[in-house]
């Protein structure tokens, strides 16, 4: 790469930025609301998603096949002591299970799935250290490891590491695969997996084959972890594959953002609350109603309007209800201009109007 | 109100079983083929080449491959390590026999209070400080990298910790995730006994390190503790990891070695001035990244001929990047490793591959596709050490301006070519502006090396040509010359140093310009020699037999394997879906969005019509008006994508209903949330999601 290319390239980059930005605040902003698209129903829109069908499969079939002849190339690289990383858009999972069940059945692996919140890394590695001990026991070589495998849960990941990385017998490797879906999914984000899966895949047992998907990935990584730990040999793959699984935690764009998603949620939780409960929330509601530009309600305000009805008979009654309020996102506190936390509902009127009518009925 | 993000409530999306466990066994290697496929998997046709013959001489080649890539990194590696051990060998000494002063010292200080130091607690209470006095402080070595990427330092200290090892010294290699905020000093002294013990424990104190040293039987041994990045530890953990270690001193001979890759100042900076106090430093240097490049590339590849080297595209893509944006050493070595794990030589049947080299195709003999082999591999030989040791010739030249050799290697790939102006054009300036320096961007680094040589004393061509003459031995061609020219400045260096002595007697103006234009003459052979070598070996490396196969050259490949650029890569995808499906439907309209496009992608082109915030309303119907077809409901947006909704020629039915529009439009919307181009709608903004990525 020239210089002058990466200088142009550079520049480009804040052009296209500042373009952007200037895009956004010289036209006219719109204020055309997510509310007046026709939505349809949550529902049906859930099960037209579930029964959504991509297109180009054939095409899709067909690129996903012509990464096939690159297995014997991946392999070697992997034994040459290099990490797979895959990247490119569409989902990957398909195509690097499937590499890991033709390619590589030499090899024990265990695939894991980044894009999951709930991952454990240290039953991960305990699940990998025995898929070792069995095959170095097979192999009849463990003469000098007198531990016992049941003790692996006990044992702590520094414990667990050292023995991953030990070393090699002469006669023969021995490694187990590690197969990460998605290494930069949610559950792995922070520094201390990203340190445990780097020092995992330093490991001398070890081989690593994972893949990204978000284009900012490679910024959970220092120099230290992906030129010596991860030694990562990038791959482009892109499948175009839908993203199923990967995308099953992530909220509808269309589906939360009405309000009168919003307002049947919201009279859903209210009804489940007892009358005195419910109530409490309507003088707030009726406050907000009357005050449309106020910030809120304040909290004295509202005590003494509750103990008048004979709401509320204590301020810790009061606090109860508002807690449960808050754990719903029915209320939210801010301060006014006078320093008063002041009780809002963070509804538009007009759906606050809806909800009032709904627990009324 | 709050989006239902608990799982039990997402859509039935059906699912294969592994799918939703956060992890599980795919197979074992004992059972060779996994025997049920409870999986998904992708739906392929078989492998053309299924027939065992085949795949057997595949593996076949694939482990002979692998074979040759272990010899050859294998040596390269041991080369680069052998090199880096050379550099540091000094400083190691050095610091090996501060170790030992050191320890000594405390030694003198323990059996001053041996009475107090076999209990088993804490023995400076602020009675024996005074008393025990300088042994109070801890002995530290500040050890300066002079290189902020630690990455290339990491192998320097465990080298260190090696060096001192066999010595006798007991050592802890610690680094700076040891000592982080969030496990606090209890970390540190976990992984320090770690380290030392070689047991992990539970509840880590001091008593029991104490304990452990003073049970051994032969207590003589110094503990050094190497930490090899100051700067990146909690300064906060660092100062109670220094307290603690000083209360213990005399007890337990605590050494500290500490990188740092900054200035000794930062010691200031982090610690607070106490816990400074407790410690007596001495300060060290390692050697600068720079000259460990020039030392890896002159052993790598100028001096070792048997490994592989990089062509001139390859060099000069590492050199940016090693200027502009890496700056590490390790990503050089892991290129090299790059290089030997991936040579056309080691694809294909060398042989087969080879006959059709071009660079080849000369020595073959006349009757028919005999190879004279053996000439051609010692040709192959002979040329790339004339060429290794005249770039080395003219690298100690340039080492009087400070060249770097990754400069020169460089420039001696680009510019050996059969162009030999530049020796014409050392000639023009030599005539015409004998004195100036030349500069290196305009004539080259050659030209610019002729002039050093012209202007250098006779004391230093002496000793320059001492060292051609180490270089080049064993290369019958150019030694004997330069042999002849050493002996000649050495007769010349007699001579004049008799005509100073003589000088300094009858001081005239005569002798003074005699001795110029000798000199001169001198100097000018010295350049004459080196032109005619270079104009005789310097050839471009085009015409080296079987350059093909020893000069890896292929750029784009090294740029994508090495480094990636996922943020450049995955736009382009999107932008450009078409030309990766190579589906007949959309490529017969390029450059505009018709529905039978990737949803995805028909999103994301989109998306790069609006400011950094997209109104998803107007999105969505821009969306729904491609999809679907329909013209009339978009016209009037035509604002935000002009052209797409001109076309009418789809023949996409209608009748897609709401619903699935809707729902395709969210999953493309997820799916570049997947990708992280897209920030979804906050609370603050309900109705705009924000485009995070500008520009491919």
């Amino acid at each position: 790469m020239e210089p002058s290319d990466v200088e142009e390239e550079e520049f480009g980059f804040s052009r296209n930025y500042f373009l952007a930005k200037e895009l956004c605040s010289s036209g006219k902003k719109s204020a055309r609301k997510v509310s007046d698209i026709n939505l349809v129903d949550e529902q049906e829109l859930r099960e037209a998603y579930a029964k959504l069908e991509f297109k180009h499969e054939k095409e899709i079939n067909d690129l996903v096949n012509s990464y096939k002849k690159l297995y014997t190339e991946w392999v070697y690289m992997l034994r040459c002591g290099f990490g797979l990383l895959m990247y490119g858009f569409g989902s990957k999972k398909a195509l690097i299970e499937d590499f890991a069940s033709t390619a590589l059945t030499d090899y024990s692996v265990v695939v894991i799935n980044g894009y999951l919140q709930s991952i454990n890394l240290k039953q991960v590695t305990v699940t990998i250290a025995e898929l070792l001990w069995d095959q170095l026991k097979t192999q009849r070589k463990l003469e000098n490891h007198p531990k016992n495998q049941q003790s692996f849960h006990t044992q702590s990941m520094d414990d667990l590491i050292s023995f991953l990385d030990g070393p090699h017998l002469e006669d023969g490797e021995c490694y187990v695969c590690a197969v990460l879906n998605n290494i930069d999914g949610p559950g792995l984000r922070d520094s201390e997996s990203q340190q445990y899966l780097a020092r995992l895949a330093a490991c001398s047992h070890i081989l690593m084959v994972a893949s990204i998907d978000n284009v900012n990935a490679p910024l959970l990584w220092n120099k230290k972890m992906v030129h010596t730990e991860f030694n990562w040999y990038w791959h482009h793959v892109p499948t175009y594959a839908p993203y199923k699984v990967e995308g099953i935690f992530f909220p509808l764009i269309l589906a939360h953002s009405g309000s009168a998603q919003s307002v049947k949620t919201a009279s859903i939780v209210l009804q489940s609350l007892t009358p005195n409960a419910q109530n409490v929330f309507k003088v707030v509601a009726d406050h907000q109603l009357a005050h449309p530009d106020a910030e809120g309600m304040p909290f004295n305000n509202l005590y003494t309007l509750c103990r008048e009805r004979f709401l509320v008979s204590s301020q810790i009654t009061l606090n109860a209800h508002l807690t449960e309020f808050k754990d719903h996102e029915l209320v939210k506190t801010r301060r006014n201009s006078d320093g008063e936390d002041c009780l809002f509902i963070p509804l538009t009127s007009e759906a606050l109007q809806k909800l009032v009518l709904e627990i009324t009925q | 109100m709050a989006p239902a993000a608990d799982p039990t409530s997402s859509p039935p999306i059906p699912t294969a079983n592994g799918d939703l466990q956060p992890f599980f066994v795919l197979h074992k290697a004992a059972s060779r083929k996994p025997a049920a496929k409870t999986r998904r998997r992708i739906d392929l046709s078989p492998p053309k080449n299924s027939d065992g013959s085949a795949s057997a001489e595949g593996c076949n080649d694939n482990n002979t491959r692998f074979e040759t890539f272990r010899f050859l990194w294998s040596n390269t590696e041991s080369i680069i390590k052998d090199v880096l051990k050379n550099l540091n060998a000094n400083v190691f000494d050095e610091i090996d026999k501060w170790v030992y002063a050191s320890f000594d010292l405390i030694r003198a200080c323990r059996t001053l209070e041996l009475t107090s130091a076999t209990c088993n607690y804490p023995i400076l209470n602020n009675a024996l400080i005074g008393a025990v006095g300088a042994s109070s402080q801890i002995f530290t070595a500040l050890l300066s990298t002079k290189n902020i990427e630690f990455v290339d330092d990491i192998s320097t200290f465990a080298e260190l910790g090696a060096h001192l090892r066999s010595t006798g010294c007991f050592v802890a290699n610690l680094t700076s995730l040891d000592f982080c905020a969030k496990n606090g000093v209890g970390g540190s002294l976990k992984s320090l006994l770690r380290q030392f013990l070689m047991v992990g424990i539970d509840a880590p104190e001091m008593s029991i390190l104490a304990s452990w040293y003073t049970e051994r039987e032969t207590n003589d041994k110094p503990l050094v503790v190497i930490i090899d990045d100051v700067e990146r530890c909690s300064g906060s953990v660092l100062n109670d990891f220094i307290v603690m270690l000083r209360e213990w001193v005399v007890k337990i001979p605590i050494i500290l070695i500490l990188g740092v890759a900054t200035t000794a100042d930062v010691l200031r900076n982090i610690l607070c001035s106490s816990a400074c106090l407790y410690l007596s430093v001495c300060e060290f240097n390692l050697g600068t990244p720079a000259e460990r490049m020039d030392a890896i590339i002159e052993a790598v590849l100028l001096k070792s001929c048997q490994s592989f080297n990089i062509g001139k595209h390859a060099s000069n893509f590492l050199r940016n990047y090693f200027l502009k944006h890496d700056g590490t050493l390790t990503l050089f070595v892991k290129a090299l490793k790059g290089f030997d794990g991936d040579n056309s030589l080691l694809k294909e049947p060398v042989i087969k591959r080879a006959l059709e080299l071009p660079s080849l195709q000369r020595y073959c003999q006349t009757r028919g596709n005999c190879i004279d082999w053996t000439y051609a591999l010692s040709e192959l030989k002979r040329l790339h050490q004339l060429w290794s040791s005249i770039v080395m010739c003219l690298y100690e030249v340039g080492r009087y301006r400070k060249i770097a050799l990754l400069d020169l290697y460089c420039e001696m790939l680009n510019s050996g070519a059969p162009d030999l102006n530049l020796v014409a054009k050392d000639h023009m300036t030599s005539v015409n502006n004998h004195h100036s320096h030349g500069c290196t961007q305009d004539k080259g680094y050659v030209v610019w090396a002729f002039q050093i040589l012209r202007d250098l004393p006779t004391m230093e061509l002496h000793k320059l040509l001492d060292r051609w003459e180490m270089l080049t031995r064993g290369i019958a061609e150019i030694h004997e010359k330069v042999k002849e020219l050493q002996s000649l400045t050495t007769l010349e260096e007699n001579h004049s140093r008799r005509d100073l002595r003589e000088e300094s007697k009858k001081p005239t103006s005569r002798t003074y310009r005699n001795d110029r234009t000798n000199k001169i003459t001198i100097n000018e052979k010295v350049v004459s020699f080196l032109q005619s070598v270079f104009r005789e070996y310097i050839h471009p490396i085009e015409n080296i037999p079987l350059h093909e196969i020893i000069f890896f050259d292929n750029v784009d490949y090294l740029q994508t394997a090495l480094i990636g650029d996922p943020r450049r890569r995955i736009q382009a995808d999107l932008l450009e879906s078409r030309k990766l499906l190579k589906c007949s439907c959309c490529s017969k309209s390029p450059g505009v969005l018709i529905p039978s496009m990737h949803d995805t992608s028909i999103m994301y082109t989109l998306a790069q019509e609006h400011g950094d915030l997209i109104n998803v309303h107007e999105w969505f119907h821009s969306f729904k008006a491609i999809v679907s077809g329909v013209h009339s409901q978009a016209k009037k947006r035509s604002r935000m994508s002009p052209s797409p909704k001109k076309r009418k020629d789809s023949n996409i039915p209608q009748s897609r209903s709401d619903a699935s529009i809707q729902a395709e439009f969210c999953r493309a919307v997820t799916e570049l949330q997947i990708t992280g181009l897209l920030r979804m709608p906050s609370k603050r903004r309900p109705d705009y999601v924000q485009r995070v990525a500008f520009g491919v």
